[in-house]
C-alpha cells in the first residue's frame, strides 16, 4: 500500500509543479545576489545571505532559510492536506476502504507518503542551493581566503559544513513533519482538501502572530514555529544545542499528538463519499 | 477498541506529555541556610568563578533616544540571548545571538576582540585603549557581572533572604536589596545565586510602585565545570574584515575627546574615581547619573527626540523626559551649541538640581 502511495504521489504532475516552484525562489534569489551583489541590511533578509556573498558553500542554507517561513510550510500543507481529504473529494475513499486493509495502515500509507515528499522536498532545495550557490555565488576552490567563516568567526572545516548542513536538513524536514501532521489531521475530518491546508496554515500563522506579541511571551516556547530558524545555531562554534534539542522535542511531541488525533479520528470515522 | 478509547488514549498521552515540564518545575527545593549578609558578600566576591551558560534578559524600556544610542534601546527594550564562558574577569566571552547571526565579545589578558557576523568584521581593542566610560553592552546584562556590579556597594543591612529556587536545574538562595537613597527611582533588585560558590544566576530590577520587574536577567543553561581555554579565544576567519581600535561608542568617543570637565560631585553623588575625562559617571550600586556633554548636532537630533516624546516637559531651558524608573534630561545650548544629556536612575528632581550644578557644555577638541 505504500508503494502504491508513493507511486500515486510521483506520478502526480502537482507534486513535481510544487518541487519546481520550491526551489525557483532560493535560485532567483542567488541569480539577483550574484548579478547585484547586495546582500540583505544588518539585522534585515534571511540568515547567511550576506555569508554567501564570499562564499556560496552556504547557499544551501539560505536557500533552507528562505523558503522555510511561507513556501515549504504551504508545500507541505498542500500535500498532506489532500492526503485523506483529496480521496474523500474524489469519492475514491470509500472504494479504498473497501479492499481488505485496515484503516490504520491507510493512514500510514498516506503518512509514509507525505513524509517522503517533505524530505524529497527539503533535500531538493538544499541540493539546488548548494549547486546554485558553488556555480553562482562561489565556485572557487575551497582555501585559507574562501574558507566558510562560522556565525560564531572561527572557521569551519568543509566536514564540519557537511555535517552541519546535514544536520540543518534532518532539523528542517522534522519541523516540516509537524506541519504535515496538522494538515493530515484536519484532512481526516474534512472532505476539502483546501479546508485541510488552509486550516494548517491558519495554525501556523496564528503561532508566527502570537510569537510577535510580548504578551504571548509564556506561550512562545508552545508555539509550533518558535524553534523552526534554530537551525541556524547548528552554525555557531560550538553548536548551541539548546533551541534545536527543544525544536526537535517539540516536534515530536506536536506530531504524536496529531498523528495520534488523526488516528484516533480516522479509524472510526463515518465514510460517507 | 471503540472511539471513546481511542480519543481517551489520544487525551491522556496528550495530557501526559503536557504536565511532564509542569511536574519538573514543582520539584521541591533544597533549602539554604546561609544567611542574606552571607549571600550578598559571596556575590560580592564571585568574580572568579567559572562557569558557562545561557542567559536571557528582558527590559521593558522603550527610550526615546535613537540614532546614535539605538543598542541601548536594543538591551534595555527588549530580549537579549547571551552565552557566556568565564574563566576570569580578564578571560571571558559573551555572545549576543539572534536569528540573523550574533555579536561578540572575547576579553583576554591584552584586550577585547569584538565579532559582528553580520558585517564578517572582527575588532580589536588593545587594553590600553579599552575605554573607561562607554555605553552599555550586552556583556552587562550577564547576571553574575550585573548582579556584582549593582550589589558592589550594597549595604548588608539592607539585605534580606528571599526563597530559594530552581533555576538552570540548580538550587539558588534568593536576596532582596532594598535601596535606601531617597533620589533613587530605583525601589529594590532581587538576585538569586549559587549559595556555594555566590554565583548569581538571576536578577531582576524594580522601579518604585513596579510589581514587574524593568529588566531581568536569567542564565536558562549552567554549567560550573571551567569552560576550556580554546572556548573564550579568539582567532578571526581567514574571510573576515579585522580592524584595530575602539568600537564606534559615542559616549566613550565624547570622553575621549570632549572639551568638557564635569565637577566631582553632582547632586550630592560623587564621580567615580578613575574618571577624568569629559563623561561624567555619579553615585554606585543602582542610583546612578551620568553626564554626556553631547556635540551640537547630536544635541539637536536628541533635543528634537526628546521633546516630541509624550510627557516631556520643558524645566530651566531645558527638556525633562521620565520613562519608567529612568530619567532624562537635557540640558539648554551651551559653548557652540553643546548640551548636556544627563541620565540616571535618580528622581528628575535630582537631574533638574544636577545640571544646575554643571559647567556649561563644550564641544570637541
Amino acid at each position: 500500500m505504500i508503494a502504491v502511495e508513493l507511486r500515486k504521489l510521483a506520478r502526480r504532475p502537482r507534486t513535481w509543479a510544487t518541487l519546481l516552484m520550491l526551489d525557483l525562489l532560493p535560485t532567483t534569489v542567488a541569480v539577483l545576489l550574484a548579478v547585484t551583489h547586495l546582500g540583505p541590511r544588518p539585522g534585515q533578509g534571511p540568515a547567511f545571505l550576506s555569508a554567501v556573498l564570499s562564499n556560496g558553500t552556504l547557499f544551501s542554507v539560505a536557500a533552507l532559510a528562505i523558503v522555510l517561513p511561507l513556501f515549504l510550510p504551504v508545500a507541505v500543507a498542500v500535500i498532506a492536506g489532500d492526503s485523506i481529504a483529496g480521496e474523500a473529494q474524489a469519492g475514491t475513499l470509500r472504494y479504498l476502504l473497501t479492499r481488505p486493509v485496515a484503516r490504520s495502515r491507510l493512514l500510514v500509507a498516506k503518512l509514509v507518503s507525505v513524509l517522503v515528499f517533505v524530505l524529497v522536498a527539503v533535500v531538493l532545495v538544499a541540493g539546488t542551493g548548494f549547486v546554485v550557490g558553488k556555480l553562482l555565488l562561489g565556485g572557487q576552490p575551497l582555501t585559507a581566503s574562501t574558507a566558510v567563516t562560522s556565525v560564531s568567526g572561527s572557521t569551519l572545516t568543509p566536514v564540519q559544513v557537511a555535517l552541519r548542513t546535514l544536520l540543518a536538513i534532518g532539523y528542517v524536514a522534522l519541523s516540516m513533519i509537524g506541519v504535515a501532521a496538522m494538515a493530515l489531521l484536519l484532512s481526516t475530518f474534512t472532505d476539502s482538501p483546501l479546508s485541510a491546508t488552509l486550516g494548517a496554515l491558519a495554525f501556523l500563522i496564528g503561532s508566527s502572530l502570537l510569537l510577535t506579541l510580548d504578551a504571548a511571551r509564556g506561550l512562545a516556547p508552545y508555539l509550533p514555529t518558535r524553534y523552526w530558524l534554530s537551525f541556524i545555531d547548528l552554525f555557531r562554534d560550538p553548536i548551541l544545542w539548546r533551541n534545536v534539542e527543544r525544536g526537535v522535542l517539540l516536534q515530536l511531541v506536536y506530531v504524536a499528538v496529531l498523528l495520534g488525533a488523526a488516528w484516533a479520528n480516522f479509524s472510526s470515522k463515518d465514510i460517507t463519499s | 477498541m471503540t472511539r471513546r478509547w481511542r480519543w481517551l488514549i489520544v487525551a491522556a498521552g496528550s495530557a501526559a506529555l503536557v504536565a511532564l515540564p509542569l511536574a519538573v518545575r514543582l520539584l521541591p527545593v533544597g533549602h539554604s541556610a546561609i544567611t542574606a549578609a552571607g549571600l550578598l558578600a559571596r556575590v560580592q566576591a564571585s568574580a572568579g568563578v567559572q562557569y558557562s551558560g545561557y542567559a536571557e534578559s528582558s527590559g521593558g524600556l522603550a527610550l526615546p533616544v535613537t540614532n546614535r544610542f539605538n543598542s541601548i534601546n536594543d538591551l534595555f527594550g527588549d530580549r537579549t540571548q547571551l552565552r557566556v564562558w568565564w574563566r576570569a574577569a580578564d578571560d571571558w566571552r559573551v555572545d549576543a545571538v539572534n536569528l540573523a547571526g550574533e555579536t561578540d565579545l572575547r576579553r583576554d589578558l591584552s584586550g577585547v576582540w569584538s565579532w559582528n557576523y553580520e558585517s564578517n568584521t572582527a575588532a580589536r581593542t588593545q587594553q590600553d585603549t579599552v575605554p573607561i566610560v562607554r555605553l552599555p553592552r550586552a556583556d552587562d546584562l550577564v547576571p553574575a557581572t550585573l548582579a556584582r556590579r549593582l550589589l558592589s556597594h550594597a549595604d548588608p543591612v539592607r539585605a534580606t533572604r528571599l526563597p530559594d529556587a530552581r533555576i538552570a536545574g540548580h538550587d539558588t538562595a534568593g536576596l532582596r536589596l532594598r535601596t535606601g537613597d531617597a533620589r533613587s527611582t530605583i525601589d529594590h533588585i532581587d538576585v538569586w545565586a549559587l549559595p556555594s560558590s555566590g554565583l548569581p544566576v538571576r536578577v531582576k530590577i524594580y522601579g518604585r510602585g513596579d510589581t514587574k520587574p524593568v529588566l531581568a536577567t536569567t542564565l536558562l543553561d549552567l554549567s560550573t565545570s571551567a569552560p576550556k581555554a580554546s572556548e573564550t579565544a579568539f582567532t578571526p576567519a581567514a574571510g573576515a574584515k579585522v580592524r584595530y581600535g575602539q568600537d564606534e561608542d559615542i559616549v566613550a568617543a565624547v570622553d575621549q575627546f570632549g572639551r568638557s570637565h564635569p565637577p566631582a560631585q553632582l547632586a550630592g553623588l560623587s564621580r567615580r574615581p578613575l574618571e577624568v575625562g569629559s563623561v561624567g559617571v555619579y553615585g554606585q550600586g543602582v542610583t546612578l547619573l551620568v553626564a554626556v556633554p553631547l556635540p551640537p548636532r547630536l544635541a539637536r537630533t536628541v533635543a528634537g527626540q526628546l521633546s516630541g516624546t509624550p510627557g516631556s516637559s520643558a524645566v530651566g531651558g531645558g527638556v525633562s523626559v521620565g520613562v519608567g524608573p529612568l530619567n532624562l534630561f537635557l540640558s539648554g545650548e551651551g559653548i557652540d551649541d553643546a548640551r548636556w544629556l544627563l541620565a540616571g536612575t535618580v528622581t528628575a528632581a535630582t537631574l533638574t538640581a544636577a545640571a544646575a550644578q554643571l559647567p556649561p557644555a563644550d564641544g570637541f577638541r
